[in-house]
């Protein structure tokens, strides 16, 4: 259960990916999808691989990356309205155990993908762009860096 | 079965672009380096002996209790006044003495009225004494939901937010709206928990010069250019407009109708503050709105104090229900502390009744405070009076205040209020401000009006500040502390002055206004045009 000003943290969005069992959970959640993409028939290993790791990191993108805040009422007076998720973690703390979760499944996802896909230039192309998306905003000196000022405001 | 797998790996690499290979080992190193990176916080360089040493010997430690505070404290305590024993009601009883009171907040005068003691006593007996609890923690009793109901009946809005404490109801209104990004305008005057609001919101305050509307005009057109210029960044802003009806710090009305027309026109929302005006102003003392005729509803939310008029305790904030129910969750000052005690909500619910039931007292209210303001006009020669002459708080200004020293001002003031109290047994009070202020105003003598005040006790603190003010030579004193650079004023206000005297002379027994009408270096202070004396004669021949 995720409180406003529970266990003295203002903002929820800090600490709620590095709590007991979120790694645990998000691979399960990663798997299921993996599994019920395997499942539909005309998708052959190397699709289902591809479009794993191309959903993953969307979705990856997309929260971490692209929305902006916290989903709640949180009182630190809108100190987080311009910060993306994955600039919330941990207070903005570099090389911290979440973030390093969060690194290294995306890249050991597409080590698989690559593998799985026998590195094939036309499953490549995606699986690097896509990758390329939730690495590079990741990087400690692009923190709080809008690139061309895309979603500054 | 191993071997298999192997192959197939093998196999793969073998067939694998090399471009590919060099990526994922690249990937890999990099992975490898990042697992062995350490936290960015944990890797703090240890400080050598002597730079320890340095940082050491640079701390100088602060007081424990802020010089400003303890400033304060002597300053109320131990400079003129002593220790207040009973209730500071039209009369207060200081160190065995009693004076006329017109220091204190009480302008209906409710705080004498038995029918609130009664009500409180019946609280008292029904509840026990405290509330034990914040409102969302067991700390809600029945009479503050009804008198959160009465509040928003009488101003017929809504609903009604009860803090236990006026300065913190406004004070965790506005950080609970506006947000770090989203700008505030203000009028520079606004009281001292409006200020620390607008601290605590982390919003951009733009102040606009006090009471003028053509100043918020600009400000807001200045600003909607800028948003022009950025309208992504113009989308995500707030804006909001704080105002307050009547000024706490200055007595001066707020031309509330046209600042709602501007906020209107540049959608910007409206806060007022109405602690000093509730209860006060309207015909029925529903506040600035009545006598103004303000729609309230364009006002997002109007807070207002039972400390003032209503001889109780507390804050409250009152709008429509989607604004105000907001607070329920996120004004810090209702959700962290402890709900205002059941007593005081008592009577508080019978001053509210009390004021409905008879608007008379209003009425009464509103005469003396125009009286007031036109005695002092009239009988003061050395202080204006620079509030609005239907303000329940007079701020009375030394004259020459633009050109003395602040702390001659405040001492001159001083001398005055102790001298007042020892052969006219008045109280009277000089508002202690913070340096901290963002406008700090000019050092004054603040007389607040208290219904139950006689015509004839209001021309008797008149009197009494003109009686001091010459026996103490205070005319004098403000010369000779004039500073060198201001010769010119100096020598301006002397002639002005003897001039004065003469036409004293020659008019005995007549006011000195007209005197002082006839140079304006005397009144140095501007006065707002709008407070300027009407029916004189009329005034006079009510007593």
């Amino acid at each position: 259960m995720i409180q406003v000003g529970g266990h003295g943290q203002e903002n929820p969005n800090v600490h709620w990916l590095g709590s007991r069992g979120m790694w645990f959970t998000y691979l399960v959640v990663m798997f299921a999808l993996h599994l019920f993409l395997l499942s539909i028939p005309f998708l052959t290993i190397p699709l289902a691989w591809t479009f794993t790791n191309v959903i993953h990191n969307t979705c990856h993108f997309i929260f971490l990356h692209m929305l902006k805040g916290a989903p709640w009422e949180i009182q630190d007076q809108g100190a987080a309205r311009v910060l993306t998720h994955w600039e919330q973690i941990d207070y903005g703390i570099q090389y911290t155990r979440t973030r390093k979760f969060l690194t290294i499944v995306p890249i050991v996802l597409f080590f698989l993908a690559s593998f799985y896909t026998r590195h094939d230039a036309g499953h490549f192309v995606p699986n690097f762009v896509t990758l390329m998306f939730v690495l590079i905003p990741k990087l400690p000196q692009f923190h709080r860096v809008r690139l061309f000022g895309i979603n500054k405001y | 079965m191993l071997n298999a797998v192997l192959a197939f790996i093998y196999q793969n690499l073998i067939e694998a672009p090399s471009y590919h290979l060099y990526l994922e080992a690249f990937l890999a190193l990099w992975l490898f380096w990042l697992i062995r990176q350490r936290k960015k916080a944990e890797k703090k360089k240890r400080l050598t002996q002597e730079e320890e040493q340095l940082i050491i010997n640079a701390w100088q430690p602060k007081p424990l209790v802020d010089e400003e505070v303890t400033n304060m404290e002597s300053y109320d305590n131990g400079g003129i006044w002593g220790p207040i024993t009973g209730r500071p009601g039209k009369t207060v009883e200081i160190d065995g003495e009693k004076y006329l009171n017109v220091a204190t907040h009480n302008y209906l005068g409710l705080l004498d009225s038995q029918e609130l003691d009664d009500a409180a006593e019946q609280c008292i007996r029904r509840y026990g004494v405290g509330s034990c609890g914040p409102r969302g923690f067991y700390g809600t009793v029945d009479v503050h939901i009804e008198l959160e109901e009465k509040i928003a009946r009488f101003l017929n809005l809504e609903e009604t937010a009860l803090y236990s404490y006026g300065f913190a109801a406004v004070a965790s209104a506005i950080p609970s709206y506006a947000k770090a990004g989203d700008i505030i305008f203000a009028d520079e005057q606004v009281s001292y928990p409006i200020q620390r609001g607008l601290a605590a919101s982390r919003s951009s305050i733009i102040y606009f010069k006090h009471n003028s509307w053509e100043n918020l005009q600009e400000e807001l057109e200045k600003q909607r250019e800028t948003d022009k210029k950025n309208a992504k960044k113009a989308k995500t802003i707030r804006r909001f407009c704080v105002v307050e009806g009547i000024y706490t710090k200055s007595g001066t009305m707020c031309p509330l109708k046209e600042v709602t027309d501007l906020c209107k026109q540049y959608k910007v929302r409206l806060f007022v503050d109405e602690s000093i005006s509730f209860g006060v102003l309207g015909r029925t003392g529903r506040g600035l709105t009545e006598h103004l005729d303000v729609d309230r509803k364009d006002i997002d939310f109007i807070s207002g104090s039972l400390e003032h008029s209503c001889a109780s305790f507390g804050g409250f904030i009152v709008g429509p229900s989607y604004v105000v129910d907001h607070q329920r969750i996120s004004g810090l000052g209702y959700c962290f502390s402890a709900s205002l005690p059941p007593l005081l909500a008592g009577s508080g619910i019978k001053a509210l009744e009390i004021i409905e039931q008879s608007p008379e007292i209003i009425q009464d209210v509103q005469d003396k405070c125009v009286y007031m303001h036109q005695t002092f006009m009239n009988k003061l020669t050395f202080f204006r009076v620079t509030s609005h002459e239907l303000s329940p708080l007079k701020f009375l200004s030394l004259v020459g205040s633009k050109v003395l020293a602040y702390d001659v001002i405040k001492d001159l003031i001083e001398q005055v209020i102790i001298h007042v109290k020892e052969h006219h047994k008045i109280a009277l009070v000089q508002p202690y401000y913070l340096e901290s202020e963002h406008e700090l105003p000019l050092p004054s003598i603040r007389v607040s009006i208290n219904r139950l005040l006689t015509y004839k006790e209001i021309d008797s603190i008149a009197a009494a500040i003109e009686d001091v003010s010459n026996s103490i030579n205070l005319y004098d004193s403000v010369i000779s502390n004039i500073p060198t650079q201001f010769e010119e004023t100096k020598a301006d206000m002397i002639k002005s002055y003897e001039a004065y005297l003469k036409w004293k002379q020659q008019n005995n027994g007549i006011t000195g206004k007209e005197a002082l009408e006839q140079d304006e270096v005397f009144e140095p202070l501007e006065i707002a045009e709008d407070s300027a004396p009407k029916k004189i004669a009329d005034l006079h021949s009510r007593n």
